[in-house]
């Protein structure tokens, strides 16, 4: 594994030397109403009902072949939630989603342009830590993994020394993380791209419920994220292309 | 984080479907069943609603209710008060109401003229 240059931004003392990148596609979404949850739960993998204030929680809406159409983070935010994403595939999500509010209580502005995304990685998350995030002032920053945190800031008041976003896909080909518009695309289906930790196996039905508990019941998913060697892998199966590792997703 | 909530950002502009004027049948099996459910107080009525959700993307909410907050139209069918949410009206016109007696499965089934495929269990559609 390279070893990573030491770096970046301060944002709280316990992260100053991790690595960040700026998220450039990322999109945001504030999502307010008293059936907002119920709503996302009822068209997405991972159950979210139960997401509490000061709680994050990644779930993915799928179509009705069970491809992705984005993986989102909700952050219960006390009065709303608001949903960070994949700015290409935004727009395709909101009309997967708007046509389905009917006259349920939901309303959803497009908060993208007022903050930036950031991806701090190669961290240590307690995993008690794991799903919750805080605020300082115009900066949140929230848990996703064990090994990643996402960061939200006001435009302009984001981290700076900010690490080129090829050393996060070196990271990424190296601990096998899958990413939103190289293997989190709408030519798969969550678990393709190693997402299973996002498919709630108990929660009610949604769209493409059926082809991934018939997956999951069966252990035939068909494709998997895997790590490659770029010489000797097919190249239409590399999804992040490294100098010697890739992130490939190949039939098992 | 911005959240832009002094109104700095424009609301999504949602989809909102034509609102139609239902014209819906409920069966004679339905109409029994109801009868029993209702008994002699006519003044609740049949919610027949749609949320989203399901294997399939909407599903059918069926409700006896004394009243709703939501914005419906008032039909008399049969003798029985229904109530079909406008919102949701594009995708209920048509129906019918039916009921089907099974060990499993069994109970009220919309059959639905609108709806391309559901699944296997009924209670969803797209």
């Amino acid at each position: 594994m390279p070893i990573l240059p030491a770096v970046v931004g301060s944002l709280f003392p316990e992260v100053a030397s991790l690595p960040i990148a700026a998220l450039l596609d990322a999109s945001l979404t504030l999502w307010r109403g008293k059936d907002v949850l119920q709503f996302i739960d009822g068209l997405s993998t991972n159950k979210v009902t139960e997401l509490k204030s000061g709680q994050l929680i990644r779930t993915i809406f799928t179509d009705s072949n069970a491809k992705i159409i984005d993986c989102v983070t909700l952050f219960h935010m006390g009065e709303f939630v608001v949903t960070a994403g994949h700015l290409p595939f935004l727009e395709k999500l909101l009309k997967h989603t708007s046509r389905r509010i009917l006259g349920q209580d939901v309303s959803i502005t497009d908060i993208t342009q007022l903050n930036e995304l950031f991806i701090e990685f190669d961290c240590t998350n307690d995993s008690a830590d794991i799903g919750s995030f805080s605020s300082e002032g115009e900066i949140t920053r929230g848990n996703i993994s064990g090994n990643m945190s996402l960061i939200v800031s006001s435009k302009g008041n984001g981290p700076s020394n900010l690490e080129n976003f090829e050393i996060f896909n070196l990271w990424r080909i190296n601990n096998k993380v899958p990413w939103h518009g190289y293997e989190i695309t709408n030519s798969f289906h969550p678990f393709a791209c190693g997402l299973e930790e996002l498919v709630h196996q108990q929660k009610g039905c949604y769209i493409g419920q059926e082809i991934l508990a018939r997956m999951h019941s069966r252990g035939k998913q068909g494709k998997i994220l895997s790590q490659v060697d770029t010489l000797t892998c097919k190249p239409s199966s590399i999804t992040t292309m490294g100098e010697t590792q890739s992130l490939a997703i190949i039939r098992c | 984080m911005d959240c832009g909530t002094c109104d700095s950002a424009d609301p999504v502009q949602m989809v909102k479907p034509e609102v139609i004027d239902v014209n819906l049948t409920i069966s004679e099996m339905a109409k029994n069943m109801l009868a029993d459910a209702f008994g002699d107080d006519r003044s609740h009525a049949l919610l027949v609603g749609v949320l989203s959700g399901g294997c399939s993307g909407y599903m059918y909410d069926l409700q006896i209710v004394e009243s709703t907050d939501q914005d419906c139209q008032e039909l008399s069918v049969d003798g029985f008060r229904v109530l079909v949410p406008k919102a949701s009206s594009h995708l209920l016109d048509g129906i019918e109401i039916d009921y089907v007696e099974k060990l499993m499965g069994g109970g009220f089934k919309i059959n639905n003229p609108n709806a391309d495929s559901s699944c296997g269990c009924g209670e969803s559609f797209s």
